[in-house]
């Protein structure tokens, strides 16, 4: 393993232990608008827009399997929802423009909505049920307003840990 | 060079899937006493206290969010407390009756007054340390666990009522269920009456008394309490909620009744374990 590929590891692996005690030490004494932000999420899609669909999965699917350990929910759940989100933001930032400075804003809401639609999904498969109208007013929508809120000072602060974009494979359609 | 790239990528999710519906299954397959549960059991004793120093740290600003917060509330829930009073004031007219009444019926039984709580029980104060982040799961861990003789499905009450009881132990951390998690079920009693049913949480966060038959008359206000069964592991007569609403179809076998908890667990902090 080269020096750059080791620094690199070290990056992420620091970036990987901030989420995970933000989402598991901050995040549940926080409640704001009803929910809870979603620090791990932000974190996985921060990664994958500066590093691509592979490290982004790769990354998700680490956070979330030691987030779910941590706080005691059923392993494997989040570790699949975020290898998903992690995977589609890092094709997206490998095939757009990421010129604009609202696409870490962007692809945040969208991975929050995204992702709370498959974990409530992963839920009902696993017989835990909420009505539709309270996950949408009561859960859903405050989170996808609060990460979006916390999207750009934490992409500001991971673009400037991990030392700006870099994706594993060459973008296909620049 | 492109082509290999894409397929490479896409086996790497792929694989990554695949452990993580792997991962899924070893957990609901396996015991309490499986690699993944007890993974869980230390990572809980290594970051209890780190969520304990920064739930400290964060109350402060969560008290001062609460109290502005309940300032909006205040006009309303000052009415709703003046009725309450009044609906009191004409229950303990009756309680009185009753409790007469009662006294005299178990001097002809000759039966001995029941404490609360068996003779044998202690209680070990603890505090909120964190919350499940997710609407999914309704728990809560606390700074105190089997060092403090803390023991699983041990009953966890405050000052309000009963809160959960203890699913998880670690020598200096517990993780408690509330009762207003999906998969909790408490024996409950409706009073007066004993009427009795199974209560059950939602992610709504309320509860329902289920499984009471239409036979048993059941009143908005009235109190639900643990019925305390032959194997239960919570106690006679903690005090649980209020019937909030109450219906019946013809088609249902039993009434549907909801239940408001007396406890507040979003304001949760202090609380006690009860240990045997």
């Amino acid at each position: 393993m080269g020096p750059h590929v080791a620094l690199e590891v070290v990056r992420l692996v620091g970036v990987l232990v901030v989420a995970v005690l933000l989402q598991t030490t901050v995040a549940p004494n926080v409640r704001i608008l009803g929910a809870h932000p979603d620090f791990v999420l932000i974190f996985v899609v921060c990664v994958a827009l500066l590093r691509g669909a592979e490290i982004g999965a790769l990354f998700g699917f680490v956070a979330g399997g030691l987030v779910a350990i941590v706080l005691f929910e059923p392993a494997g759940i989040s570790a699949f929802v975020l290898v998903v989100i992690g995977y589609l933001a890092g094709r997206y930032a490998e095939t757009a423009d990421l010129s604009p400075g609202f696409a870490p804003l962007v692809t945040v809401l969208a991975g929050s909505l995204a992702g709370e639609t498959m974990y409530a999904l992963a839920q009902f498969l696993l017989d835990r049920q909420a009505p539709v109208y309270f996950l949408t007013t009561r859960v859903i929508v405050p989170l996808v307003i609060l990460n979006a809120l916390l999207a750009a000072p934490v992409y500001l602060v991971v673009h400037w840990w991990l030392g700006g974009e870099r994706h594993v494979g060459a973008p296909e359609a620049r | 060079m492109g082509r290999r790239r894409a397929l490479r990528r896409r086996l790497v999710v792929a694989i990554l899937l695949l452990l993580s519906v792997a991962l899924l299954t070893v957990y609901f397959r396996e015991s309490s006493d499986g690699p993944v549960h007890r993974a869980q059991e230390r990572a809980l004793r290594l970051f209890a206290p780190l969520q304990e120093g920064s739930a400290r740290a964060i109350k402060p600003f969560r008290d001062a969010w609460n109290w502005t917060a309940d300032l909006f509330d205040a006009r309303a829930e000052n009415r709703r407390l003046e009725d309450e009073v009044e609906r009191l004031r004409q229950q303990s007219g009756r309680e009185l009756a009753l409790d007469e009444e009662n006294r005299e019926l178990r001097a002809l039984l000759k039966m001995e007054r029941d404490p609360l709580f068996p003779r044998d029980v202690r209680f070990v104060p603890a505090r909120v340390i964190a919350r499940s982040p997710s609407v999914w799961y309704s728990t809560v861990t606390i700074n105190a666990g089997s060092n403090d003789g803390i023991a699983l499905y041990d009953a966890v009450v405050n000052g309000q009522g009963l809160v959960g009881r203890v699913s998880a132990v670690t020598s200096d951390a517990s993780q408690v269920a509330l009762i207003t998690d999906q998969e909790s079920f408490v024996d409950g009693m409706v009073l007066p009456g004993g009427a009795q049913g199974l209560l059950s949480g939602s992610v709504t966060g309320d509860l329902a008394l289920e499984y009471v038959d239409k036979s048993h008359r059941v009143e908005k206000g009235q109190v639900v309490v643990t019925s305390g069964r032959q194997g239960s592991i919570f106690v006679r007569g903690i005090p649980i909620g209020t019937v909030s609403d109450v219906a019946q179809q013809d088609v249902e076998l039993y009434q549907s009744i909801s239940v408001t908890p007396y406890v507040d667990f979003h304001t949760l902090d202090a609380v006690s374990v009860v240990v045997r």
